[in-house]
C-alpha cells in the first residue's frame, strides 16, 4: 500500500501513515512506495517553491507523483491553487481521508509504474515532460487565465514546470498538437506581442492621420425641422440642447432628433473622422504597432491523444531528426558502425585516400519548439535544408539523439571535412541568429578514420566532452 | 394633304389673325425662349470677349492665393457612382480640394466602397451617418466636417470635366459680391435611352442656355445641386441647406435675399447621370415641379412684397419664374379650350402649325446653345439635333401634363410633404410647421 508523503516536514508532527522527507533528499526515496507528495502551503510561495522543485526532477517517478496541498488558504493565485491534483482538508491526522486520497491517485501511479524502466528514465526534455504529465493525469488541461504570466494563460498542472521561465507552455502545447500527440479543444483567441509574446496589450483608438490618441468622440445630432447637423457639444446650452441654426430647444430624440452617427476629433491635428485607426502596446516591452501585426493564438484546452497515449510512455520520436530524416535519409547507429568498419578497413588496405569522422553537437534545440511552437516544424525543415546543402550524398549520417549527429565523410581529409563544418555552422547561425535571434549551442569535433580508432571510444569521448 | 392644307390656312392669315391663332407662340415663348436668348447669349459672348484679360486676372488671383476648396458630396445608395466621381475629381485641374462624401445612410455597399476609397486616399473624408435624414442634413453634415474657403455641391451620380472646379472658382475672383456659382450640369448618359437624349436637348437650353441668360439679366433662381459652388462665409451665415426637396432653389434665393449676386458660369461643367425611363422622369420632375410652389410661392413669398428688404431683381427672379413656368402653364389649358371651343374644324392644322413653329424654334435655341458651348461640347452632344422634332411632344405634352398635374397637387395636398425624398420624421415636422 502507498503512503502519501510529506515533503519538507519542518516543525510538523507526522503520523506514521505518512512518510515524509526533505526536499533535497527527494531522490534518496523508493518513491514507488508514495502515492502522492503532500505539500505543506501555510506559505503558499514556499509550497510553492516546492512543487516546482518536485515537477522539475527528471525522474518520471518524483516529477509525474500527484501532489497535494496541505493547509491551502483562499489568498493563493487561482493558478497555484489549481496546480495541485487534490487537496488535504482535515490535515495529516485523518487517516481515514489520506487513504481516500491514495485509493484516489491509485491509477495515476500505476500508469507511472508501467513505465518502461522507470527507475532509470532521466526525462530532459521539456515536452516530454508535459506530454507525460497530461498523460498520466488523462482528464482536459483547462487554460486559466492569469496576470502572474506574461503569456496571460496557464494550464495550472503543467505551471511548476515553467516555473522559472515565464514562457513556453503555451508554444510546447502548440508543438505537441502539431505532432497530433495532443488534441485541443477551442476555449479563446488572445493577441501576443509579436516581439516580446506579452499578452498583456493595450488596444485603442488612434487619429488614422497623426497616430495620436488623444481624441474626442461626440454624437452627431440631427434636427429635424432645419436639417441642420452637427456635434452635441454644438447644440449644448446649459443643460438643455438647442439648435444653432434655428434656435429651437430640442426635446424629443426621434421626434425633433435624432443622432445618426459619432464622429472622432484628435486633439493633436484637429482632424474630423469616423473610422479611428487600431493601435496596440504592449505593456511589457512597449513596443506600438497594428493588431495586425501581433500575432494571434487559440487558446486551447488539451488532452491526451492515442498517439499522445503511446509516445508518453514509450519515448517522442525527435522531430527535427524525423525531418533530418526524410532529407538525408539518416541511417541506424548499427548500419553507421558497420560503414565505419568497411570505411576504415578500406582506407587502410588502398592507402590513397582519407576519409573523415564528424561529431556534431547542436545543442538546445528542443528549446527551439519551446519557443516557436507549431512553426518549429518549418524552421526544422529549414535547418534541414542547410545539412543537405553542406553534406554530399556519399556522406553516412546518423543521429545519437535529437541534437547529436555523426558523419563519416569519405573521401574527405579532415581539412575539407572542417571546411564543410564551418559552413554547415554558418548556415545554422545565419538561420537561428539572424533571423530568430536564437544563439545555439553548436560543437563538433573531426577525426580521420582509421581502423585504429576505437568508433564507441570516441564518439563517447565527444558526448562527455 | 395636311401639310398642304396647313401651310395653305397659315400662309393666308394675316398678322392679327395669327397672333389670335397663336400667341402663346409668338407673343410670350418665342419672345422669352428664343428671342431673348439670342440677344443676351450675343451680347454674353462678346462681353466675354472683351473680359479675357479680367478672366486672366481672376485665373492668376486663384492660383496666388490657392484657397482650399471643399468638395462635398451627400448622397444615398450612389456608391456605384462614386469611384468615377473621385476619378473625376483626382484630375481636377485645380488641386487645392478636399473631398467629403457624406453617406446618408445607405442600405447598399456604398460606405464599402467609400471606406475603401478613404483608405486609398482618393477621397479626405467619408462620413457616415446611420439613419437617413434627408438629403439637407447630409449637406449640412459635409459642411460641418470640411474646412474649404469655399464649398462646391456636387450629386454623387455626376462626374466633373477636368477644369471644372477651377472655372467654377473664376466668377468668384470677378466680383466679391458673388455668394454663389453655379455650374452647368448636362447628361452623362445620353446614350442610354430615348428619354435620356431628350433630357440633353432639354438640358442644354433649359440649363446651359436659359441659365445663363438668366444669370446675366441677373435673375438666376436656382444653383444646381448636382454642381455649385458657394463661398463658405455665407453658407455659414445660413447654415447650410434647410430641409428639400427642392433645397438648391431655396439656398439660391436665401443667398439673393443677403444681397449677393449668383451666377451662372456655362463651362464649369458637370455631367449627371438622368433617369432613363418616363415614368422615373415623371417622377423626378413630379418631385421638381412642385418644390416651385413649395418654395417660391409659399416659403419665398416675401420676395414679391414691398418691404423695407425689396430688390427688384429678387423679385423678377421669383415673379419670372412663377409667371413662366406656374402662370403659363396654365395659359396652355386656356388655349386648348380656346381652339377647341371656337375653332375644332381646323384643330389638326393648329396642331400641326404649333408643331412645327416649336420645332423651328427648338433647331434656333440648340444652335445658340451650340454656339455658347461648342467648345465644351461631346461630339455626341451635336448628334441630338435629330431628336429635336420630337422635342416639342416632350416638353409641350408630356412635361406640361407632369407639372400641371404637381402643381395641382401640391396647392391642394402639399404633396411635399409626403414625399418620399425626405424619411417621414423630418416631412411630419416640416408639414406640421408648414416650412
Amino acid at each position: 500500500m502507498r503512503k502519501p508523503c510529506l515533503v519538507g516536514k519542518d516543525k510538523q508532527v507526522v503520523p506514521e501513515d505518512v512518510l515524509s522527507i526533505e526536499l533535497t533528499m527527494i531522490e534518496s526515496l523508493d518513491s514507488q512506495d508514495v502515492s502522492c507528495w503532500i505539500v505543506d502551503m501555510s506559505d503558499w510561495r514556499k509550497g510553492w517553491q516546492k512543487i516546482a522543485a518536485i515537477r522539475e526532477h527528471l525522474s518520471p517517478k518524483v516529477y509525474l507523483r500527484p501532489v497535494v496541498y496541505l493547509h491551502a488558504d483562499n489568498s493563493m493565485p487561482a493558478e497555484i491553487s489549481k496546480a495541485a491534483d487534490g487537496q488535504l482538508a482535515h490535515g495529516l491526522d485523518n487517516s481515514k481521508g489520506l487513504d481516500e486520497l491514495s485509493s484516489r491517485f491509485e491509477a495515476t501511479n500505476q500508469w507511472i509504474d508501467h513505465l518502461p524502466d522507470p527507475n532509470a528514465a532521466v526525462d530532459a526534455n521539456i515536452a516530454f515532460k508535459v506530454l507525460r504529465l497530461i498523460a498520466s493525469r488523462n482528464n482536459v488541461q483547462e487554460p486559466v487565465t492569469t496576470v502572474r504570466r506574461k503569456s496571460g494563460y496557464v494550464y495550472p498542472i503543467l505551471e511548476p514546470l515553467f516555473s522559472k521561465r515565464d514562457e513556453g507552455a503555451l508554444e510546447t502545447l502548440e508543438f505537441l498538437e502539431a505532432q497530433k500527440l495532443i488534441s485541443g479543444d477551442f476555449v479563446s483567441k488572445a493577441h501576443f506581442c509579436s516581439s516580446c509574446s506579452s499578452a498583456f496589450i493595450n488596444f485603442k483608438e488612434a487619429c488614422p492621420q497623426c497616430g495620436s490618441d488623444d481624441l474626442n468622440v461626440d454624437e452627431l445630432v440631427h434636427h429635424f425641422r432645419c436639417a441642420h447637423m452637427a456635434v452635441m457639444s454644438d447644440f449644448k446650452r446649459g443643460s438643455s440642447m438647442v439648435c444653432p441654426k434655428c434656435d429651437r430647444e430640442l426635446h424629443h430624440i426621434g421626434v425633433d432628433y435624432d443622432k445618426p452617427s459619432i464622429m472622432y476629433s484628435c486633439n493633436h491635428c484637429s482632424h474630423g473622422f469616423q473610422e479611428p485607426s487600431i493601435m496596440t502596446t504592449c505593456y511589457n516591452c512597449g513596443r506600438s504597432t497594428e493588431p495586425e501585426n501581433q500575432h494571434t493564438r487559440l487558446i486551447r484546452a488539451y488532452s491526451i491523444s492515442a498517439i499522445g497515449q503511446n509516445a508518453a510512455s514509450y519515448g517522442m520520436e525527435a522531430l527535427f531528426s524525423k525531418i533530418l530524416d526524410s532529407e538525408l535519409q539518416l541511417c541506424s547507429f548499427d548500419a553507421f558502425r558497420d560503414f565505419y568498419r568497411v570505411e576504415a578497413a578500406r582506407i587502410k588496405r588502398y592507402k590513397k585516400s582519407e576519409s573523415s569522422l564528424v561529431m556534431i553537437a547542436l545543442r538546445d534545440i528542443d528549446k527551439l519548439y519551446v519557443r516557436l511552437g507549431g512553426r518549429a516544424t518549418e524552421v526544422f525543415a529549414e535547418l534541414s535544408t542547410v545539412f543537405r546543402t553542406v553534406l554530399r550524398l556519399s556522406d553516412v549520417i546518423t543521429a545519437r539523439n535529437e541534437s547529436i549527429f555523426f558523419v563519416i565523410m569519405t573521401e574527405t581529409s579532415t581539412t575539407y571535412a572542417e571546411r564543410a563544418v564551418e559552413r554547415l555552422h554558418e548556415g545554422i547561425i545565419e538561420l537561428l541568429t539572424n533571423n530568430l535571434d536564437f544563439d545555439p549551442d553548436m560543437s563538433s569535433l573531426i577525426k580521420p578514420i582509421t581502423v585504429d580508432m576505437d568508433l564507441d571510444q570516441t564518439l563517447e569521448a565527444f558526448l562527455q566532452s | 394633304m395636311i401639310f398642304e392644307n396647313a401651310l395653305d390656312f397659315f400662309l393666308r392669315m394675316d398678322t392679327a389673325k395669327m397672333l389670335a391663332y397663336f400667341w402663346p407662340f409668338f407673343l410670350l415663348d418665342m419672345t422669352r425662349y428664343l428671342l431673348l436668348d439670342v440677344v443676351v447669349i450675343s451680347i454674353y459672348s462678346v462681353k466675354n470677349w472683351f473680359q479675357r484679360d479680367k478672366i486672366e486676372r481672376a485665373r492668376r488671383q486663384l492660383y496666388s492665393e490657392k484657397p482650399l476648396v471643399s468638395l462635398i458630396i451627400p448622397g444615398k445608395n450612389e456608391g456605384k457612382h462614386i469611384p468615377r466621381l473621385a476619378e473625376s475629381l483626382a484630375r481636377q485641374t485645380y488641386k487645392n480640394i478636399e473631398i467629403v462624401i457624406v453617406d446618408d445612410g445607405s442600405d447598399d455597399d456604398t460606405e464599402e466602397i467609400c471606406r475603401k476609397l478613404e483608405q486609398e486616399g482618393k477621397i479626405d473624408r467619408f462620413i457616415r451617418n446611420e439613419v437617413r435624414g434627408g438629403k439637407a442634413s447630409a449637406a449640412n453634415t459635409a459642411m460641418r466636417f470640411s474646412h474649404g474657403k469655399y464649398i462646391v455641391h456636387i450629386d454623387a451620380d455626376s462626374h466633373l470635366a477636368f477644369d471644372s472646379v477651377e472655372t467654377i472658382l473664376l466668377p468668384f475672383y470677378m466680383d466679391p459680391n458673388i455668394g454663389a456659382v453655379g455650374g452647368d450640369v448636362r447628361v452623362a448618359n445620353t446614350g442610354d435611352a430615348f428619354v435620356t437624349r431628350l433630357q440633353g436637348i432639354e438640358y442644354m437650353k433649359a440649363i446651359s442656355t436659359g441659365r445663363t441668360v438668366s444669370s446675366e439679366l441677373g435673375i438666376l433662381r436656382i444653383i444646381a445641386g448636382a454642381h455649385g459652388a458657394f463661398r463658405r462665409d455665407i453658407l455659414n451665415r445660413l447654415h447650410g441647406w434647410d430641409v428639400g426637396p427642392g433645397l438648391d432653389g431655396d439656398i439660391t434665393l436665401k443667398i439673393r435675399k443677403l444681397g449677393f449676386r449668383v451666377v451662372h458660369e456655362p463651362h464649369a461643367v458637370c455631367y449627371t447621370n438622368v433617369p432613363k425611363t418616363f415614368r422615373a422622369l415623371a417622377k423626378q420632375r413630379f418631385r421638381w415641379d412642385r418644390s416651385m410652389v413649395r418654395f417660391r410661392v409659399r416659403k419665398h413669398r416675401d420676395i414679391l412684397l414691398m418691404n423695407s428688404n425689396f430688390s427688384i431683381l429678387n423679385f423678377l427672379a421669383s415673379a419670372e419664374n412663377i409667371f413662366f413656368n406656374l402662370v403659363l402653364d396654365f395659359k396652355w389649358w386656356i388655349y386648348i379650350i380656346q381652339i377647341v371651343l371656337f375653332n375644332p374644324s381646323v384643330l389638326e392644322y393648329i396642331f400641326l402649325i404649333n408643331l412645327i413653329l416649336y420645332m423651328l424654334a427648338n433647331y434656333l435655341e440648340f444652335l445658340v446653345a451650340c454656339a455658347l458651348l461648342h467648345s465644351s461640347m461631346r461630339r455626341r452632344d451635336f448628334f441630338l439635333v435629330l431628336y429635336i422634332p420630337l422635342v416639342p411632344i416632350y416638353t409641350g405634352i408630356y412635361l406640361r401634363i407632369v407639372r400641371t398635374y404637381a402643381y395641382i397637387m401640391e396647392f391642394l395636398h402639399g404633396a411635399s410633404y409626403m414625399d418620399k425624398w425626405n424619411p417621414w420624421k423630418v416631412s411630419r415636422v416640416v408639414k406640421r410647421e408648414k416650412l
